[in-house]
């Protein structure tokens, strides 16, 4: 026991000192499982093949300077889709947390067209803008605004009446408390929006790609499919989720740490 | 500091589920002096608040009037000081600049309105807490930074909502006798709205007496100054004053 617990400690004194480790750490019975499957021969290697294999595939597209290409196509389909998502679905977030109207306007409809998802759209987007970036950008931008929009306004609506009231009798005015109060108070919420929507955009993103794509992560996967390589599927699938996960712990994680977490509005 | 002056203020609501309408505050006529310290005080759902709230300027009267030193006013605005029962402090921003938010909208510059929130931490005894966000401090300390934000914007009337009602009861005393202090050193025409009658005459240089939504009674209290409870607990005519004002409270 007392062994145990002392690399127990000796582990818990590292990761916070690297807490990179920490987030490596989880994946290695992952790969161990992965590595010991394939190396068993329990699939064919053909449609299971081994971490090596992928590794390889991996060095492979780099050096032939498909993957970072093809990396670059997507990150920026959905940086561009993500950057419009957040220009329209904050202030349209705003608007319907503050205004009773713009509620009653908007909401319904809000619902109606949340409920046609993503894919269901490509269809029609293809007959109107054909295979390329406008209805990439189209599908993208769609499925980032309605978690942006939803959460936004739950952040407005959430903020304590008296918080409003405070900023006016100190002096502020309307729109003035829109900035000081409104914004940084729903922001928790707004981050948490942005979180969910940059995480359906980029599924959105790589199903778009393998259905209008000529170029990408998902476009890579579905020509491999046609060629019958089980290897770049592989990494296509490593790829999307190492980067995701890049995404949200080096920009999202830090951004709730600097804030909602800071002023005591979310629990650590 | 201005003086204010509540004219025949009624408010009435609308209740759409009961289909009635309700009155919450009805003819009530008040004045408060300039430099003066008001408490009113009554029964949960005498109305006490909802008075407030029509002061501050957050909900329209039905009718009637509020003045300062003579002058109509109409929604919140920054001569009405107000202090929250939750405090009501800006989460992101961190003490010194809660405390210049007034300041701040009045157009002054950062390194004088930091000046000034400074010296009116100093005054609580809270620039230890310049640099700290709210929820990092005791709800004791929240609101002291509450009080002094609301004083810093120099307002002519301070408005007080129970604002001592969330904190323990020890915490209470201590902020009790700052504030009279506080009032002491600076003078503003304060209005306290409050359920605790010991607390009202402890604060007040007059205690108002609500009862249904009417002024009940008004009582002067001509206690000397700096008030302490370690004094006042034994003092007679505190208590006197304290038992008439609860006997009319009771009897509400």
């Amino acid at each position: 026991m007392n062994p145990l617990l002392k690399t127990w400690g000796a582990y818990v004194r590292l990761s916070s000192r690297w807490p990179a480790i920490a987030s490596i750490v989880p994946f290695i019975p992952v790969l161990a499982l992965w590595w010991a499957t394939t190396a068993l021969e329990i699939f064919p290697r053909v449609f299971l093949p081994g971490p090596a294999e992928v590794v390889r595939a991996f060095v492979d597209l780099v050096y032939k300077g498909i993957l970072p290409e093809y990396l670059a196509d997507s990150v920026v389909r959905l940086a561009v889709g993500a950057a419009w998502g957040i220009a329209l679905g904050i202030p349209l977030g705003v608007l319907i947390g503050v205004s009773r109207s713009a509620h009653r306007a908007l909401w319904p409809l809000l619902l109606f067209f949340q409920a046609i998802g993503d894919i269901a759209w490509l269809p029609i987007l293809v007959i109107w803008f054909g295979y390329g970036l406008t209805t990439m950008t189209f599908v993208i931008v769609y499925t980032v605004i309605f978690p942006i929009v939803l959460n936004t306004v739950l952040g407005v609506r959430s903020i304590p009446i008296n918080m409003h009231r405070a900023a006016l009798s100190l002096g502020a005015s309307r729109p003035r408390v829109l900035w000081e109060v409104v914004l940084p108070g729903a922001l928790p919420n707004i981050v948490t929006g942005l979180r969910n929507g940059l995480g359906y955009g980029w599924r959105a993103l790589i199903a778009a790609e393998i259905i209008v794509g000529t170029s990408g992560i998902g476009f890579l996967m579905f020509d491999a499919r046609r060629a019958g390589s089980v290897v770049e599927i592989l990494l296509g699938m490593v790829i999307l989720g190492t980067l995701w996960y890049i995404v949200d712990s080096w920009i999202l994680a830090p951004v709730e740490r600097a804030t909602g977490e800071r002023w005591g509005l979310v629990t650590r | 500091m201005k003086s204010l002056r509540v004219r025949n203020l009624s408010k009435t609501y609308f209740d759409p589920y009961a289909g009635t309408k309700v009155t919450a505050v009805r003819d009530v006529s008040l004045e408060v002096a300039a430099g003066e310290f008001a408490c009113i005080v009554g029964p949960s759902g005498c109305g006490k608040t909802t008075v407030l709230n029509l002061v501050a300027g957050f909900i329209p009267a039905t009718s009637g009037e509020i003045l300062l030193d003579g002058r109509p006013v109409k929604g919140p605005g920054p001569d009405r000081g107000v202090v929250f029962q939750s405090f009501a402090l800006f989460p992101w921003r961190t003490v010194l600049d809660n405390v210049a938010f007034g300041p701040k909208m009045r157009g002054i510059g950062k390194l004088e309105r930091e000046k000034i929130a400074r010296q009116y931490l100093a005054l609580a005894k809270l620039s230890d807490a310049a640099g700290r966000y709210p929820n990092e401090l005791s709800g004791g300390m929240q609101q002291r930074v509450g009080v002094v934000r609301a004083l810093a914007n120099e307002p002519d009337v301070l408005l007080m909502d129970e604002p001592f009602a969330s904190v323990d009861a020890q915490t209470r005393m201590t902020l009790q006798e700052e504030l009279t202090r506080i009032w002491q050193e600076k003078r503003p025409t304060v209005l306290f709205i409050t359920h605790d009658v010991a607390e009202a005459v402890f604060l007040g240089n007059r205690v108002i007496v609500l009862s249904k939504g009417q002024v009940l009674e008004e009582i002067a209290v001509d206690l000397p100054r700096p008030r302490a409870w370690d004094v006042l607990n034994e003092d007679e005519r505190f208590k006197a004053l304290t038992g008439r004002v609860l006997q009319l409270v009771r009897a509400a």
